[in-house]
């Protein structure tokens, strides 16, 4: 019976290892902690499908073309098709497993608009679809549990992988409880974990989706796709501990963006592109909301309290509890943040990477998304890309020999002892905290190679001091050993930003504002012996 | 403001109280407050002397994953959610939740909630409702965040050895209701780790981040269990 290790269990790391389970192989599903405190529950929007019960007019092939546009066709289309047609399986089989969709008077789900979509299909859970998606998987794992085929651990957190000669064969991983490192081999390793949000300090997402293990990995060999490409989610408010986001769904319910100047509203969406306006993508909206250079605020207090309480109460508790604003009543004062990385670890349409044996699903791979992302293909492509993932796995041949990795890890604990050992109160976190604030001014939404060759200098600075600092081992392990990896991860994001001089999508140059045929492919970086290359993918090697 | 914390170096290790000066806004989360705390150039104790770090969880920060669950001026709280000027007193007293295994300063270790809820095979398999659902709690129910305020705050939950408290009453519902082919199996183990030790005290409800109707779910569960030990006396 083949073995696969997971590391993250978020949605696309238990879709996942639920169907590694149901084709009859044996799972290791690892986290720091349950997956009710993955990234995944805080999703909120929705997730799309074009069903039986399509709007009139929809189509599978309208799901792709919107999906390829919202990407500025990057996205690998194959994949892309694939994920579009396998939608409507994805939402029955959240019906089958008992997901609480939000339904009509005859139980049947309801259906809202996304920015960037043609038709409405997105289906959703109140405000809180990732949640729901969430606790339905969970329960699904635990059957498969029950029947012995997953294993959960927990408090571990992914070290390294164990790669020979172009193969992997599984991971060190660091248990928090023991603090010790431990190799886990297995037929193949499946990397399910998330966005590299800590690069850029704090965004909406989880501060536990920090890009370490895509840093690591593509120091150990795994190409990357496509880093350049970060969404900035347009509606976000400002609280003291971190930006909350504001669902699209308030849009999508009829809110509307404005500006004050004077006393008059200045409906600047709507007056530039027409009464769709507030629906545009959300690159376009956020660099819209910059290029006003004021105070934006979003609006939904005019429709009926009772369609705000019914459809979109996490934002309206949010709102009141950490700004004291209730949204029936007043706007919603909001501005662009860091919302979910399109780049990541470079899979084929099989969720394999260019490593045998390691393959990526969920936000930390890249392929669905191209240039950017569509509200409601993020809970979709998470689940896809599980499934996909457990589906080659099975195709591929077992491991017959294991590498000996004796030495790679003797060496490696070697090390780790040390550093838990030192004694030093430097905290690695304030590395993280100087790399947020060289992100944010460096890799926001309006680039340049002025500002980006900034951003390179001082992460190149970050990466010669991470290696001589001895950290304060009173602080968790990880965060101190994850440091090398997060600026790596950090210069290889500067690195592909400089190299696509054009604009598209979410990469918007200042230097370089319009999109060319040039650049009409897929970034992919790689690392070899301290020196990072960086290429276009005209061949589509990826696409298949 | 004195930020009092009971510490712990580790599972084994005898815990001790340690207090810090925080001086800054009160329009601050106690989640917020830690942050600040530990991560300022060094994390001197009110005595000024250096000390570790104070150990806590996060994820989400905004109420959704309840990593950040512990003790606040002994009220059960998320701390991401629980607000300096909403505190009353010049001192806010910090400790783990007490029913969990402590692992290090302010983490504890809640895997038994995910053990009772496997052990018994609480899981829906497949949607199968009986009825007309009542969707709106059912919604609320999936909500659980199994952050364990409801355990730390229930007189009767001790250790999750026996009775296993609110969480486990409200996702045995949702078994229920979405899978009738469950519903026996799920009211008896229902009545074993909850119905018979449950005393009704509801300050379970007080404390859920969630606002989870948990006394809907009881009464709709115990509907059932009148059932059952009908059906058990008859056997």
């Amino acid at each position: 019976m083949k073995e696969i290790l997971i590391i993250g269990n978020g949605i696309s790391g238990m879709m996942c290892a639920i169907h590694c389970a149901e084709l009859g192989m044996m799972v290791k599903l690892i986290a720091p902690g349950p997956s009710e405190q993955s990234q995944s529950v805080m999703a909120a929007g929705g997730i799309n499908a074009v069903t039986e019960r399509h709007e009139e007019g929809d189509s599978v092939q309208c799901h792709v073309e919107d999906t390829l546009k919202g990407g500025a066709y990057l996205a690998g289309s194959h994949a892309v098709e694939g994920l579009c047609s396998d939608a409507k399986e994805i939402i029955h089989y959240l019906e089958r497993i008992g997901t609480v969709f939000s339904v009509d008077e005859n139980d049947r789900p309801v259906l809202r608009a996304f920015g960037g979509q043609t038709y409405k299909r997105t289906h959703y859970c109140g405000s809180s679809t990732g949640k729901h998606i969430v606790s339905a998987l969970v329960m699904e794992v635990r059957r498969f549990e029950a029947a012995g085929l997953i294993t959960r651990i927990m408090r571990h957190h992914f070290y390294s992988a164990l790669i020979r000669d172009g193969r992997c064969y599984g991971a060190l991983l660091y248990d928090e409880n023991a603090r010790v490192l431990v190799p886990v081999y297995a037929d193949a390793l499946v990397m399910a974990t998330g966005g590299q949000n800590s690069l850029f300090g704090k965004t909406t997402g989880s501060n536990r989706c920090d890009g370490y293990a895509v840093g690591k990995l593509f120091l150990q060999g795994a190409a990357l796709k496509n880093l350049e490409f970060i969404q900035f989610h347009p509606t976000t408010l400002e609280t003291p501990q971190k930006r909350m986001l504001i669902s699209e769904a308030v849009r999508g319910e009829g809110g509307r963006l404005f500006y004050k100047d004077g006393d008059r509203k200045v409906f600047f969406m709507e007056d530039k592109y027409g009464p769709g306006g507030n629906l545009m993508t959300r690159d376009l909206i956020a660099r819209e909301i910059i290029a006003t250079g004021r105070d934006v605020f979003l609006d939904i207090s005019f429709i009926d309290k009772k369609l705000i309480d019914s459809r979109l109460p996490e934002v309206r508790d949010i709102c009141a509890k950490y700004r004291g604003i209730d949204i029936s009543k007043e706007p919603i004062p909001v501005a662009p943040s860091v919302h979910y990385f399109m780049g990541g670890l470079a899979v084929h349409k099989d969720h394999s990477t260019n490593i045998q044996g390691l393959y990526a699903v969920g936000e930390c791979a890249s392929i669905y998304h191209g240039a950017n992302r569509l509200g409601g293909n993020s809970l979709l492509s998470a689940m896809y890309s599980g499934k996909i993932a457990a589906e080659s796995i099975l195709g591929e041949n077992a491991l017959v020999e294991r590498a000996n990795f004796d030495s790679y890890i003797q060496a490696e604990q070697e090390c780790f002892k040390k550093m838990l050992e030192s004694d030093s109160p430097f905290a690695a976190m304030h590395i993280r905290d100087l790399l947020a604030d060289t992100m944010r001014e460096h890799m926001s939404i309006v680039r340049s190679a002025d500002s980006l060759s900034k951003g390179m200098e001082d992460v190149r600075y970050y990466l010669s001091v991470a290696d001589r600092i001895h950290y304060d081992s009173s602080v968790s392990a990880y965060i101190n050993y994850s440091l090398k990896g997060i600026l790596t991860l950090a210069l290889a994001a500067l690195t592909c930003a400089d190299a696509r001089k054009e604009s598209r999508g979410a990469h918007y140059r200042s230097d370089y504002p319009t999109a060319t045929e040039e650049y009409r492919a897929a970034t992919i970086i790689s690392y070899n012996e301290g020196n990072m290359l960086v290429t276009f993918d005209r061949e589509n090697t990826y696409e298949d | 403001m004195k930020i009092r914390i009971l510490r712990q170096k580790a599972p084994d290790s005898e815990p001790y109280w340690e207090s810090f000066d925080y001086e800054g806004t009160k329009e601050i989360s106690i989640a917020g407050v830690l942050d600040k705390l530990n991560f300022g150039d060094d994390i001197r104790n009110d005595r000024c002397e250096k000390t570790d770090r104070i150990g806590w969880e996060s994820s989400c920060l905004q109420g959704m994953c309840g990593a950040c669950a512990m003790v606040i001026n002994e009220t059960p709280a998320l701390a991401c959610e629980t607000f300096l000027k909403n505190l009353k007193g010049d001192e806010v007293v910090l400790r783990p939740l007490r029913k969990f295994p402590v692992v290090h300063d302010l983490i504890v270790d809640r895997s038994v909630i995910h053990e009772t809820l496997k052990s018994t095979n609480v899981y829906i398999g497949e949607y199968n409702p009986k009825e007309k659902e009542d969707h709106e709690h059912q919604y609320a129910v999936a909500n659980c965040l199994k952050c364990g305020l409801c355990l730390e705050i229930c007189p009767n939950y001790t250790n999750g050895k026996s009775f296993y408290g609110a969480f486990y009453a409200n996702d045995c519902y949702l078994v229920k209701a979405r899978n009738r082919e469950k519903a026996k199996d799920i009211t008896s183990s229902y009545a074993e780790h909850f119905a018979n030790s449950c005393s009704k005290a509801l300050s379970c409800m007080d404390v859920c981040p969630m606002h989870i109707p948990t006394l809907s779910s009881i009464a709709k569960m115990n509907r059932k269990e009148a059932d059952l030990k009908v059906l058990l006396r008859k056997k």
